[in-house]
């Protein structure tokens, strides 16, 4: 191979920065991963991969290995929060309808699962550990990373994949551009048969009532375990320096009190005493200044409402990836601001339809309720738009960049 | 930034999202009647924050009804310090 045109540093080992690491190598190029924790361990939390992002790990040979590590929803399920009457259901793996429909899977997986299926695809050699960024130094024709250990990595550009409280993009914009959103989540994974109330075990449902929302779905390769994501319109000021804020043993079920059995039954069955705060990043116009860009939840932090928080860091990775296969390094900004011009748009609809959606699960019964609950009928033709993306054909139809075709060609 | 140079620019953004000739577009013109809904109106928001330099903040385009709402609304955006 002769001498990659770009050497690429790479802030950040979630699935955004990873799935960078992997998209770059498939066109060539090197890149170097720098991560703040110690070693590759994620809490308890999983995520779904949908179409839109598994179409390119496919590609990469990799969807054999995470559909071990997943589990399919049987349906997709909207239920009232206090009967568990089901408003409105959609097949998933039932016949097989949602990857007939979006040319790919949906997977419900550990996100400790994935971050090593991912790790261990690229080279152990590239990815380094430890590595806390404390300072970006930018030069004519490279820019320096240093970390907090005093170490220092050379790079001709900087991808800043280090998430809603990113570093990276305060360097960018200068502000701290974090938004709390007014609302928390109490999450957990359980086993499925520490959850005998729980119709439908295995299906994707949102359990929908006043001022709050439950969502679960399985993971695991058999379905052993459900992961939950209960959110509250509570508090409506976050005063805690992170993200995560523990709480009384008591305050996750009774945030809950009067719903239906399965839903307190699988928050009290977690037992974690902590409620996530739930942020955003407030649009930015520029993404990325001179050899510096950001991706993922650093650029466009979202609530999750949509699934899509990671599935769409992925997109930019694989949009990136593509974009500086044929970059200068002595014009990156025409690169960077092509990769903007092909993300921000779509990011920031999800972005808007997942605030929407966040008000709309959280209705006390009634007329708004009613309305909402005949929309949900429609869900999966409302929101195919989401799933059927495909990054590659979206940079052909962006100009001369070469999409990548099969997944052997660049190494 | 004149109000028509605003106009103009809405014009072209808008004719080009909802793929309808210019010409059609006047300033009463609503966006409605142009067939922009909300993940279309997106588009629009994106686009002119690009050409306009400026954010449009998400809780004030839904109100946009007219092409006039949003060339005002920039307008004025454009002119804030």
């Amino acid at each position: 191979m002769t001498e990659p045109p770009v050497r690429v540093g790479i802030v950040g080992a979630g699935i955004g920065g990873l799935s960078l690491a992997l998209a770059l190598r498939e066109r060539g190029l090197q890149a170097d991963v720098f991560e703040q924790a110690p070693e590759l361990t994620e809490i308890g939390a999983a995520i779904a991969l949908s179409a839109n992002a598994i179409r390119e790990f496919d590609r990469l040979g990799l969807a054999g290995e995470l559909a071990a590590a997943s589990t399919i929803p049987t349906e997709l399920i909207y239920r009232h929060w206090r009967d568990g009457s089901r408003i409105a259901a959609h097949p998933v793996r039932q016949d097989d309808w949602y990857e007939k429909q979006f040319g790919a899977p949906y997977f419900g997986i550990h996100r400790a699962d994935l971050q090593k299926i991912l790790s261990g695809a690229f080279d152990a050699e590239h990815l380094h550990l430890g590595c806390r960024l404390v300072n970006i130094t930018e030069h004519a024709d490279s820019v320096v990373l240093k970390f907090a250990s005093g170490r220092t990595h050379e790079a001709d550009l900087v991808v800043g994949a280090d998430g809603v409280r990113s570093t990276v993009r305060r360097w960018i914009t200068g502000a701290d551009d974090m938004v709390y959103s007014g609302t928390s989540a109490f999450r957990g994974i359980v086993p499925t048969e520490n959850l005998p109330s729980l119709p439908d075990p295995h299906a994707i449902q949102f359990w929908m009532g006043p001022d709050g929302h439950l969502l679960h779905y399985a993971i695991g390769g058999a379905g052993e375990a459900v992961n939950f994501f209960a959110v509250v319109e509570t508090p409506s000021i976050w005063l805690h320096d992170g993200s995560v804020a523990e709480v009384a043993d008591e305050v996750p079920v009774a945030s809950f009190r009067g719903w239906h059995p399965a839903v307190t039954e699988m928050i009290e069955a977690a037992s974690s005493p902590v409620r996530w705060g739930l942020f955003t990043v407030r649009p930015l116009l520029r993404w990325y200044r001179g050899r510096v860009v950001i991706l993922g939840d650093a650029a466009h932090g979202m609530l999750p409402h949509h699934g899509q928080g990671a599935n769409t860091s992925i997109e930019d990775a694989f949009a990136l990836a593509g974009l500086l296969t044929d970059a200068r390094g002595d014009d990156l900004e025409t690169t960077f601001s092509r990769y903007q011009a092909l993300r921000r748009a779509r990011t920031r609809k999800i972005q808007r339809s997942a605030q929407v959606t966040s008000s709309l699960l959280h209705l006390p019964d009634g007329p708004a309720a009613r309305t909402r609950d005949a929309k949900v009928a429609t869900v999966p033709q409302d929101y195919g738009w989401i799933h059927d993306y495909d990054v590659q054909q979206a940079l052909q139809a962006s100009g001369p960049a070469p999409a990548a075709h099969s997944r052997n060609e660049a190494r | 930034m004149p109000q028509d140079q605003v106009l103009v620019g809405i014009t072209e953004i808008l004719g080009g999202v909802a793929d309808i000739n210019q010409a059609e577009i006047t300033p009463e013109t609503s966006l409605a009647d142009l067939g922009i809904d909300s993940l279309m109106m997106v588009e629009v928001v994106v686009a002119a924050e690009d050409r306009f330099g400026l954010l449009i903040n998400d809780d004030d385009w839904p109100r946009f009804k007219t092409v006039l709402d949003a060339t005002r609304y920039i307008d004025q955006a454009a002119g804030r310090p």
